[in-house]
């Protein structure tokens, strides 16, 4: 099963899509796509979302650019969170010039990923919502880049929920046997 | 408790004056002892860490009003984003113990809890 959550920052998607993931059975992976720092923001977040995956069985990928490159079980549920930290750090190349390849790479990438796990649950956040005015062409290019993502994953996923105040909307796709009630 | 949620001048207050509550008795970026607590998101702008100590009070409220803050581009500037955050986690939580949590889109109350 592919399933996508998107919503605002802060909504609860992270912990919806852990509780599914926790759910299913099989290796469980986190694919972690932040770049490292040690910025206190930044370590702050991330022990949040260890404390929020301990003790439910997830083991840590970090993995920032290039997901498909990962070994995993066939039988594995992966939780990838999140897209909008891949697209951020796949938009541009080496000379930090936009990458006009990103879309389609990110794309090809997921779909290696879904082919090889059982269950692949994705993470994104609803950046095009919201005033697009005023911002540098390079945040216009990430909001298109990440809008786009989003909607090439939910055409192609089974499951598609939009969180908001914590309550899972299912946009698209049946009620299945994983959902959290 | 009744959430309503939605974006900016999205028909939250419209919607709540529909239930029936006058104008005097919304309190606007405030909690005093009016039964609509309006605006949450200004209270929690005003000061983010004691977001959380207002549950309670909250939670006994007859409505409570709040801009959806998290979607859209994510602000460069931090004291926003921990505003943004703390909003969230808030409606979070207030939507866990909501009788009902209502989403207006374009003027159109959406029933995301709590049934019709």
């Amino acid at each position: 099963m592919r399933v996508l959550f998107t919503g605002g920052s802060a909504c609860g998607k992270s912990s919806y899509a852990e509780r599914m993931a926790s759910a299913l059975p099989g290796p469980r992976y986190y694919l972690a796509t932040m770049v490292g720092s040690n910025d206190e923001e930044f370590l702050r977040r991330i022990e949040r979302h260890h404390a929020m995956r301990r003790d439910r069985g997830f083991d840590s990928i970090e993995r920032p650019r290039s997901v498909s490159g990962i070994d995993l079980a066939d039988d594995s549920c992966v939780l990838l969170e999140c897209l909008c930290n891949l697209a951020a750090n796949e938009m541009f190349d080496e000379d930090n010039r936009l990458d006009n390849g990103a879309f389609q790479r990110i794309l090809d990438d997921i779909k290696v990923l879904e082919e090889k796990c059982a269950h692949l649950l994705v993470v994104t956040n609803d950046v095009g919502s919201g005033s697009a005015l005023g911002y540098s062409d390079s945040t216009c290019a990430y909001v298109e880049l990440l809008g786009s993502l989003n909607a090439a994953l939910a055409e192609r996923f089974d499951v598609v929920y939009e969180l908001v105040c914590g309550i899972p909307l299912r946009v698209k796709g049946a009620p299945w046997e994983a959902e959290p009630q | 408790m009744i959430l309503v949620i939605g974006g900016a001048a999205s028909g939250k207050r419209d919607y709540v004056r529909g239930l029936g509550y006058e104008e005097s008795q919304f309190a606007t970026g405030a909690i005093d002892n009016r039964p609509v607590v309006d605006r949450l998101q200004e209270i929690v702008a005003a000061d983010k860490d004691a977001a959380e100590g207002l549950l309670e009070v909250l939670c006994a409220k007859e409505v409570v009003i709040c801009d959806e803050v998290g979607s859209g581009v994510i602000p460069a500037e931090r004291h926003e984003r921990e505003v943004r955050e703390a909003t969230g986690r808030l409606c979070n939580q207030l939507a866990g113990h909501a009788e009902k949590v209502v989403r207006l889109v374009a003027g159109i109350p959406v029933v995301i809890k709590g049934g019709a």
